[in-house]
């Protein structure tokens, strides 16, 4: 694959079955070595635009092409591109993980001797070696995945594809689960990782894809999108004692008076008032010399950064033209929360 | 208490379209038997012998019905609850196991009746026919709903010990088809003999309800020879069903608690690892050791096909080595009565019994071993990931058969020695010996063929199962139903026409069989089964083929 060449780049893909139409006009681009999260909720289009990726579903419209290749025209040089792990395992009973990886190396063609020593390897890899003589069905399911991540490595392909690789994990395993697909990016392979578990891809993804109902609703990395979806930050001043919070909450809110839809919260058990406005660092800089001025301590002033949750969370409650859809809550989490 | 389980056992499968499609075939299935041998003659029966025929029809089709459906429902019911996690919650409620069970048994069992009443207007029809009593059609009743019911019982008792929802069809379609088909085997071979092995015999025989079944209807068995004994099969096959299905009903129902989800996964010991003394040890008992670290899979063998023998249960080298030595003492055995019996018996006669058992091995077996062939795979999710290799799918296909045809084969040659000591005591029957191997071999094939082809159709194994048996047994056993009605409603040429459909019947007229002996089927059942093969072949490539193509 030459530097050039985006690892993944795909072009108004679009996916129809009769009357739905499960993705519409996906198009997004990834350059090698990087770590692509797409997340969604159920029936968003996530699985059906990894089949299309991987070619085990036809494009209604558009193209994928991976490293170049058409995924849905060259799905034969494209499996030896991809590897690809879904989100259920595909266990054969009665067979070692010894057994199953020789088989899906056979399949794909290693010779004998090389495989031996690749199958070594990628047990090395994913830290599995010492399952090797475990019968797959007897793995619990977070070896199972790891298996499975062992299982696409085999052929060394350059583009990896896990759909829900953390589902049903437990933490310790989830943390593994991490470091090892940082561990794989680091080598040079470019990830496409879908999951409902944003915290853990918000750690490791540079770049990020959101759809709903089949269409991308932002994309680009976690700063950008939280950019673009909005321009309100959230800012947590904490005072030395509660006695502080009416006076404070006063100036606050005279503050942002020219703003009509700015939010200012009290939280007098913490010592704490929120503010969540669309006003600049320098502004915010200006309520700061208030509070000050008024003779009221400062203990802490800070923005609360944004996370996956939160962005994934506006995306979801905004209606197609990108404005807030009403009754929807905030997409602030409630203060007790964010704690 | 099971009432909730009985309705949901009952109510969930009635409301499905399948359920409605498969009352409405085996509707018109049954008046379609009790149409075939219809009278067309204005001529008065007196002794009603022209309505019983109709009546044998029927009932044979019903026995038929309930051999094949039954088995299905409680084989799956248990072992299903205990993969989606169902059972876990049912066991943990109030419920006594004894509820769970005959609440699950209840509603597979009323399902079963609600399907026999598909039947009652074409009973009505043959009722009204005369010739048979109301009494007649309560026995044929009564007696399917005791086979139902134990078959049930056994479905049950192998889902409780089975892992997977294909293994426990098969298991139990084995047991079923042992049940009803071997039992009458040894019966065959020392029949009119006298001594504790004849009765044995004549005991075995009345655990299948096949022979239960002729009897109810006045006939003979099939390759019976001489007077045939009374020995009031029917009642004695009632009474093995009552303490068979309630010995299995305890059986199930001690085995319905915790017990059955705590089971230990197995560790995956590895000889590799093992001592000195262990390793020779296990060396000399296996000589292939199933537990030793494998090679890997080379080159020129299909990869498909050896995890086809891995996964398989029973597939690993040391039980194949396993079933080429049962089957060679079989064969011996089997050597042994031909030339034994051919002082009693003539050698025709003899063939006429090994076709049989055969055909019904190749019944058992064939569908057992293909049907599942895609449809696991696609269950499983296994086939996504078979898809994203380049392995093409001709290749696909080609270890997948592979893998059925070495068993197969090994149950042919396994025969083969019977065959050889039969043209040895006569000479002049090596033509036919060897169109009936033929016979045998294309039978092997059109029944993997059609079980795969039809198989690769489901998404379930165990449907996909059903419908490979119920199809290979509509080739195999309805141009038999025919041929019981030879000459008389439907004549000679009708039957032959019919007959040349069915490859067992063939081999039957091949070796001259006594009510086969006027049939000329060989070359063109030939022709015919091997059209149909290559018609599944054919079929099963393009599914195959679009199978593995993107969605």
């Amino acid at each position: 694959m030459s530097n050039q060449t985006p690892a993944l780049a795909v072009d108004r893909l679009t996916k129809r079955y009769g009357d739905f139409t499960a993705l519409d006009s996906l198009s997004i681009t990834i350059e090698r070595g990087r770590i692509l999260g797409l997340i969604g909720p159920n029936g968003s289009g996530k699985t059906t635009t990894i089949k299309m990726l991987v070619g085990l579903a036809r494009p209604t419209e558009g193209t994928a092409h991976i490293a170049g290749i058409d995924c849905s025209r060259d799905s034969r040089k494209i499996k030896r591109m991809v590897g690809y792990m879904p989100d259920s395992f595909g266990a054969y009973d009665n067979m070692r993980v010894d057994e199953y990886l020789d088989f899906f190396g056979a399949a794909f063609g290693i010779g004998r001797r090389k495989r031996v020593k690749r199958i070594d390897e990628v047990l090395e890899t994913t830290n599995s070696t010492y399952m090797r003589d475990r019968y797959v069905e007897s793995l619990s399911h977070g070896m199972q995945q790891r298996i499975g991540i062992a299982r696409t490595l085999l052929h060394d392909p350059d583009v990896l594809i896990f759909d829900e690789p953390a589902n049903g994990l437990d933490p310790q395993a989830r943390i593994e689960m991490r470091k090892l697909l940082l561990q794989l990016a680091a080598s040079g392979k470019t990830l496409l990782v879908t999951s409902h578990i944003l915290p853990e891809l918000s750690r490791i993804c540079d770049q990020v894809a959101i759809l709903l109902n089949g269409k991308l609703r932002a994309f680009g990395s976690l700063p950008e999108i939280m950019k673009s979806i909005t321009q309100k930050r959230t800012f947590e001043i904490q005072f030395p004692s509660k006695d502080a919070i009416p006076a404070a909450a006063k100036i606050g809110r005279d503050f942002a008076s020219d703003e009509a839809d700015a939010e200012l919260s009290e939280s007098p058990a913490e010592a704490i008032i929120r503010l969540r406005t669309a006003k600049s660092d320098s502004e915010m800089g200006e309520l700061l010399r208030q509070l000050i001025t008024a003779g009221i301590a400062v203990n802490q002033f800070r923005e609360l950064q944004a996370d996956l949750e939160d962005a994934f969370l506006s995306i979801t409650q905004m209606d197609e033209n990108g404005t807030q859809v009403a009754g929807t809550p905030s997409t602030e989490k409630p203060v007790e929360a964010t704690r | 208490m099971n009432q909730a389980i009985i309705s949901r056992e009952l109510a969930s499968f009635l409301r499905t379209r399948r359920a409605v499609l498969l009352q409405v075939a085996l509707a018109i299935l049954f008046a379609t038997l009790v149409l075939l041998r219809w009278p067309t003659h204005a001529r008065i029966d007196r002794f009603g012998e022209r309505s019983r025929e109709v009546y044998r029809t029927f009932g044979f089709g019903l026995l038929a019905v309930v051999i094949l459906i039954s088995p299905v429902f409680p084989a799956t019911s248990l072992v299903r609850e205990r993969i989606q996690g169902t059972l876990a919650l049912l066991l943990a409620s109030p419920m006594r196991s004894w509820a769970i069970y005959f609440g699950k048994t209840l509603g597979i069992l009323g399902l079963i009746l609600v399907l026999l009443t598909m039947s009652l207007p074409a009973a009505a029809a043959c009722l009204a026919m005369g010739g048979i009593s109301p009494g007649d059609l309560l026995a044929l009743y009564g007696l399917l709903i005791l086979v139902a019911a134990e078959f049930t019982a056994l479905g049950m008792l192998v889902s409780s010990y089975a892992k997977s929802i294909d293994s426990a069809v098969r298991i139990t379609y084995g047991l079923v088809f042992a049940l009803a088909l071997l039992t009458l085997g040894p019966h065959q071979f020392l029949q009119g003999g006298t001594g504790l092995v004849s009765d044995a015999a004549e005991y075995i025989r009345c655990a299948s309800p096949i022979a239960a079944c002729m009897e109810l209807f006045g006939q003979q068995d099939v390759s019976g020879q001489g007077l045939m004994a009374a020995t009031d099969i029917a009642k004695r096959h009632a009474v093995f069903a009552v303490f068979a299905t309630l010995l299995m009903a305890i059986w199930t129902i001690t085995r319905l608690n915790h017990r059955l989800l705590d089971r230990a996964k197995s560790a995956g010991t590895i000889t590799n690892e093992l001592g000195l003394l262990s390793r020779v040890f296990r060396r000399l008992m296996f000589l292939v050791d199933p537990q030793r670290r494998k090679p890997g899979i080379p080159w020129f063998v299909n990869p498909v096909m050896v995890k086809e023998f891995r996964t398989r249960r029973f597939g690993r080298s040391h039980w194949l080595m396993r079933m080429v030595s049962i089957c060679v003492i079989v064969s011996l055995m089997l050597a042994c009565f031909t030339a034994i019996g051919s002082t009693d018996w003539n050698v025709e006669t003899i063939g006429g019994i090994l076709v049989v058992l055969q055909m019904g091995l190749v019944i058992l077996i064939s569908p057992s071993l293909s049907a599942g062939l895609i449809s696991i795979e696609r269950e499983s999710g296994g086939w996504d990931l078979l898809r994203m290799t380049p392995v093409s799918s001709l290749r696909i296909l080609s270890g997948k058969l592979a893998s059925v045809v070495w068993p197969l084969s090994l149950i042919l040659l396994a025969t083969l020695p019977g065959y050889f000591v039969m043209i040895y005591v006569k000479p002049g029957t090596q033509q036919s010996m060897i169109r009936v191997l033929i016979c045998l071999a294309l039978t092997l094939l059109f029944g993997m063929l059609l079980s795969t082809c039809i198989g690769s159709f489901f998404r379930r194994t165990a449907t996909a199962t059903v419908a490979a048996y119920s199809l290979l047994l509509t080739f195999i056993a309805v141009p038999m139903l025919v041929w019981v009605g030879r000459d008389a409603p439907f004549s000679h040429s009708t039957v032959e026409s019919s007959l040349t459909l069915s490859p067992a019947a063939a081999a039957l007229s091949a070796i001259r069989v006594r009510g086969f002996e006027n049939y000329e089927l060989i070359p063109l059942n030939w022709w015919i089964v091997g059209g149909l093969s290559a018609v599944f072949f054919l079929g099963l490539l393009i599914q195959t083929w679009r199978l593995t193509k993107p969605d």
